[in-house]
């Protein structure tokens, strides 16, 4: 039976244990690792900001057009760290709620009835790990390019031409990236509701 | 279902809490519908490499106007998923309304003093009815559809406007207007989400008191976490800079030499939506917490109940 038809806790794919199963590995890796993916974004965007208004006012100055091509990807690389951190941030945060979610209902069970029934990791769970991974991995080597070729352009190994036609790739590549992670999040969020109906459906089981 | 919150905001009378929403399978249908228009930007930005002149610029602005749209959309997704949270937990705590007084019997004596005490979840309020909602709570409800609706329809008039801007390119000042307007869309947006995670803790914060009161027990409520008060100043903070930079962008749209203002006001916009998204990040933590909460809440009754 299909779980969109699913009436009692047995029609979803579930584990059957005497105990609760707490969280699993990517719900610890969540709780522990939400924390410092926010600071680091917290920092980097007041960072890039600032980068931004010194280019600014490099191009109101007349500066080289190399210090300003090399400030601009310097800027849009940090800033760029910066969401990868929050976008991971959120994505381990949600699958801290998913854990909370498993131990909670598992010692739950465990006090009122000898079996304790655990979801199975979802399709949309997996999505969301998969699509976090595509989307932080895209978004990082995007935001290391991106200094890279700051380097190279503040160096004169790279022309103003070449920084442009990077700054244009490496635009579209980071937009990607964005999608992916939101979509990774939205199938995070999915997997909630699915958590939700189960435990609706569990807890009436249990009396 | 006698929850004394508002109708709008919890499942009609009757539904069945064991049919599937049709929330998730629309959020995520949306979701995969922005990827794939941003995907099509994307392969017009790659091409724009090998145009030159009229014809770049041309590409850059409608590729900007479909990309932003496509992550208006799979934000417009997430709220609408995050609308099938908020009645899956009505149904939840139907649930936990329906089992609980089995489960615990006659509810153990408490002798826990009225007021707040320090639990392994922070400050707890006891009292003896449940609490009404926090003036956080009362605007999350009221704006959360406002926002996510005003915000798709900005982004989409920035749409129309990047197709202007790809019609007349060099067009500076259509320029200008298409990114001001599309990022304080994409801004109300975020905002829209994240009152719909106040939403949530108001619906959480408000059945997990309902259940209690039901049950003739003390009713034990976090107070507002540290974290939830972060979430609030963030996003507001967020929200006047998405603001801000449309102003910013506005003004510009009339200078004829913008380089050095759309050098600052690029990062700028970006900023107001970082800090949306950070506060978003506490937001959600704070749920976790508060759920951590309401199930020792809920353990505890069950050991301390007479069927223990």
């Amino acid at each position: 039976m299909t779980t969109s038809t699913a009436t009692t806790s047995t029609d979803f794919p579930i584990d059957v244990s005497k105990k609760g199963l707490g969280f699993n590995k990517p719900q610890q890796m969540g709780r522990k690792l939400w924390g410092p993916m926010w600071v680091m974004s917290i920092m980097a965007f007041p960072i890039a900001l600032v980068l931004g208004i010194v280019r600014a006012n490099a191009i109101a100055g007349g500066e080289s057009e190399a210090t300003i091509a090399a400030l601009g990807h310097t800027t849009t690389g940090i800033m760029f760290i910066g969401f990868t951190a929050v976008f991971a941030a959120i994505s381990f945060a949600i699958a801290g709620i998913l854990g909370e979610f498993r131990k909670g209902g598992g010692e739950t069970q465990e006090l009122v009835s000898s079996e304790v029934r655990t979801l199975k990791m979802a399709p949309t769970a997996k999505i969301l790990i998969l699509g976090m991974a595509m989307g932080m991995m895209t978004l990082l080597i995007a935001s290391i390019v991106h200094l890279v070729v700051a380097a190279q352009v503040s160096s004169g190994s790279l022309s103003l031409a070449g920084a442009e036609t990077a700054a244009i790739n490496l635009e579209a590549v980071r937009r990607l990236g964005v999608a992916v992670y939101l979509v990774a999040i939205t199938f995070g969020l999915a997997t909630i509701i699915r958590v939700l109906r189960f435990q609706a459906i569990r807890l009436r089981e249990l009396v | 279902m006698t929850y004394a919150a508002d109708a709008k905001l919890r499942p009609a009378e009757g539904t069945d809490h064991t049919e599937s929403s049709k929330w998730r399978s629309r959020g995520i249908s949306l979701a995969i519908l922005g990827l794939a228009i941003t995907t099509i930007a994307f392969f017009g930005n790659l091409v724009s490499v090998g145009q030159s002149g009229a014809d770049q610029a041309s590409t850059l602005a409608w590729t900007f106007g479909v990309t932003t749209t496509g992550f208006a959309l799979t934000k417009t997704a997430i709220a609408v998923v995050l609308w099938g949270i908020i009645l899956k937990l009505w149904l939840r705590a139907d649930s936990i309304k329906h089992s609980l007084p089995k489960l615990v019997g006659t509810p153990g004596a408490d002798s826990t003093p009225l007021g707040v005490i320090d639990t392994p979840f922070g400050k707890v309020a006891v009292a003896d009815e449940a609490p009404g909602p926090l003036p956080i709570h009362k605007m999350a409800k009221k704006l959360f559809r406002p926002m996510v609706a005003m915000g798709l329809m900005t982004v989409v008039i920035g749409l129309i406007v990047s197709f202007v801007a790809a019609g007349t390119a060099p067009n500076i000042s259509a320029l200008a207007w298409m990114q001001g307007l599309q990022f304080l869309g994409e801004g109300m947006l975020l905002s829209g989400i994240a009152f719909m995670l106040g939403t949530i803790l108001w619906a959480i914060r408000t059945a997990g008191g309902e259940v209690q009161e039901s049950l003739g027990v003390k009713v034990y409520t976090p107070k507002m976490p540290g974290l939830a008060k972060g979430f609030v100043a963030l996003m507001m903070l967020g929200l006047m800079v998405s603001i801000a930079q449309f102003i910013g962008y506005v003004v510009v749209a009339g200078s004829s030499d913008p380089a050095s203002a759309f050098a600052w006001l690029g990062p700028f916009r970006e900023f107001g939506l970082g800090l949306i998204l950070a506060g978003i990040t506490l937001s959600l933590v704070a749920i976790g917490k508060v759920l951590a909460f309401q199930f020792w809440r809920v353990q505890n009754l069950i050991k301390n109940g007479e069927r223990s």
